[in-house]
């Protein structure tokens, strides 16, 4: 680096904003975000526009019309389709959740002797996809009778979803002071109690970040519910509409209604929760 | 679970918790043993007893019913199936995807960053995407790439008419229409794992790069970057698992594995192999396969994380 201090000759505005770029940079930086916000929000454009035309109004590109909508839950189920989601999504979190807090306080403040390779092991399934363990546990879950079931599916699911949510859980309850149980414990309280009255109310911004990342995960999944769920009257919704295109249905218009019937609740989810969102995506990096 | 009464308050807290041999530490301990059995019991029965058949399964002739056993030629012979390594192929040149990725956000982070305009607004907007499921991604860049799609639309207007093409029934342009859209589907988590990288750094060392002269690109290259080297490792790490183990989706809507094998990489060769072909064995295989390299992938993250400590 040259040490050499440009010779500056500053206006008396400019010296507050020294270190900000030129305007025709900032308006330049300015029109690359707003091509990249082009780019990034063409497909929700295509998936609304082409959703009010017909085939054939798509073809010509020319026209609008409701029929795509109309004609939306004759092509699938849709309303139950949402249902099955939502019912999904909910057993598979409440799961995770119940397993991750439990076993994320237990790791953080009561370690008990081999606690540490029972930690290390649930870490390690991370490293496990999903395509790797898909068939032997299609196999085990066909023997248990448990497929399409929403049993078999919701096991799946939490299962996958355990072992990052307990590395949120631990990290979060390690952040805690552990004077805070241990006060509790000299005031009589059991460790049940202070989990459930003292850890897990301190605990609801980790709950939520596990929930809205796991929401989007198991609401977004398509190789889980092709599996384990193939009567199409017990299919989530994003399952539905994958088979569906698979299909070679050949209404575009009626796939795109359905397609963004499916992305808004974990759109609003995502709306609503963006920084527990962000603060999950960005757990793993550390400190 | 019975409350303690006594507890020696005169030891310091931590003193008190270490003590074994009490009835307080016993109590403890149990309580820590019941608590984490749930989450073990989930991930031992549903993901650690399932690998390990696995593994169990590739070195046998297996049809979801009845399995023989095979041994370890199983992976002899499948490393000598052309269509195992025209897979792993696509899996190579998917990873060439992987720098644009990590480079574009990176850019696009870094003009975030200079809290340009609106910043918070283009925040959301190219997040969004994270939150919309591979299915409908992959049905609107299946229409996107398609003969009489957008991208030959916005070619023949531009005078390159000549390139118009049906992507997605070309086996190289298919794969390229697959890893377009993944990388469009990565910019905005990078994009968000660098913006929160860029927060953690001191501004002061950006001023006094400055006031040693340095222009933005050098300061961003010889200051900003090094200090980013955690985040784009993670990021890096991530575009990998992701580009190996998220696309089955993606793949399964717009192209289905072809043409021929031309967009099939190891993930959808597993589920094709089991569920299509019926060759369970195999496809127990090919996901050994696969679970090796994302371990290989992990241990890699650890040791360069741990270098950087």
């Amino acid at each position: 680096m040259t040490h050499t201090v440009p010779v500056r000759v500053q206006t008396p505005q400019a010296t507050s904003r020294a270190r900000r770029p030129l305007p025709w940079r900032r308006l330049t930086l300015f029109a690359g975000m707003i091509v990249v916000g082009v780019v990034m929000l063409y497909p929700f454009w295509f998936m609304i526009d082409t959703s009010f035309k017909t085939q054939a109004q798509y073809q010509s590109g020319h026209g609008h019309s409701l029929h795509s909508w109309s004609v939306l839950s004759t092509a699938l189920p849709i309303g139950r389709q949402l249902f099955n989601s939502m019912l999904v999504c909910v057993a598979s979190i409440a799961i995770i959740v119940a397993v991750s807090a439990t076993a994320g306080f237990a790791f953080a403040k009561l370690r008990y002797r081999g606690a540490t390779p029972v930690f290390l092991t649930i870490l390690a399934a991370m490293l496990i996809p999903m395509q790797s363990i898909i068939i032997p546990a299609y196999v085990n879950i066909a023997r248990l009778n448990l497929l399409d079931t929403y049993v078999g599916a919701v096991l799946v699911y939490a299962a996958l979803g355990t072992p990052f949510a307990t590395f949120l859980m631990t990290a979060y309850f390690r952040g805690l002071p552990d004077e805070l149980v241990e006060a509790a414990i000299v005031d009589g309280l059991g460790y049940g109690q202070v989990f459930l009255r003292i850890a897990v109310p301190l605990a609801v911004p980790a709950i939520v970040t596990v929930t809205v990342l796991q929401f989007i995960q198991i609401w977004d999944d398509l190789l889980i519910g092709l599996l384990f769920l193939q009567n199409p009257d017990d299919r989530t919704i994003t399952v539905g509409l994958g088979a569906l295109s698979a299909g070679r249905v050949t209404d575009i218009p009626v796939l795109m209604a359905g397609s963004l019937l499916s992305a808004l609740p974990a759109v609003v989810v995502y709306l609503v929760f963006q920084r527990h969102l962000i603060s999950g995506l960005t757990a793993g990096i550390g400190k | 679970m019975s409350a303690p009464t006594a507890v020696t308050s005169t030891h310091r807290p931590s003193s008190a918790v270490r003590r074994p041999a009490s009835a307080l530490a016993r109590n403890r301990s149990r309580t820590g043993m019941v608590l984490t059995a749930p989450a073990f019991a989930l991930v031992a029965l549903l993901l650690g007893i399932p690998i390990m058949q696995a593994v169990y399964y590739s070195l046998t002739n297996w049809d979801g019913l009845t399995a023989t056993w095979v041994g370890p030629s199983t992976y002899a012979s499948e490393l000598r199936n052309p269509i195992f390594w025209r897979v792993l192929e696509n899996n190579g040149l998917l990873l060439l995807a992987v720098p644009v990725a990590i480079f574009v956000p990176l850019g696009i982070a870094a003009v975030l960053h200079t809290r340009v305009f609106g910043w918070r607004f283009f925040r959301s907007v190219y997040f969004l995407p994270t939150a919309v499921s591979w299915v409908v991604i992959g049905m609107v860049s299946a229409r996107f790439f398609a003969q009489d799609g957008i991208l030959n639309h916005l070619f023949a207007a531009v005078g390159l008419g000549a390139i118009r093409t049906d992507f997605l029934s070309g086996e190289r342009t298919a794969l390229l229409a697959v890893g377009v859209t993944f990388v469009w589907s990565m910019i905005g988590t990078n994009t968000i794992i660098f913006l929160t990288g860029l927060a953690t750094i001191d501004p002061a060392l950006h001023e006094a790069a400055r006031c040693d002269g340095a222009g933005s690109l050098q300061v961003f290259w010889h200051i900003t970057f090094p200090q980013l080297k955690r985040f784009v490792q993670f990021a890096f790490v991530m575009t990998v698992i992701s580009a190996f183990t998220a696309l089955f989706s993606l793949i399964f809507v717009m192209t289905g594995g072809g043409p021929g094998y031309g967009t099939t990489t190891l993930e959808f060769f597993v589920y094709q192999t089991a569920f299509a072909k019926g060759e369970f064995g195999t496809g127990a295989l090919l996901g050994v396969f696969l679970f090796v390299i994302m371990t290989a992938v992990g241990l890699a993250q650890l040791k360069l994380f741990r270098s950087d400590d």
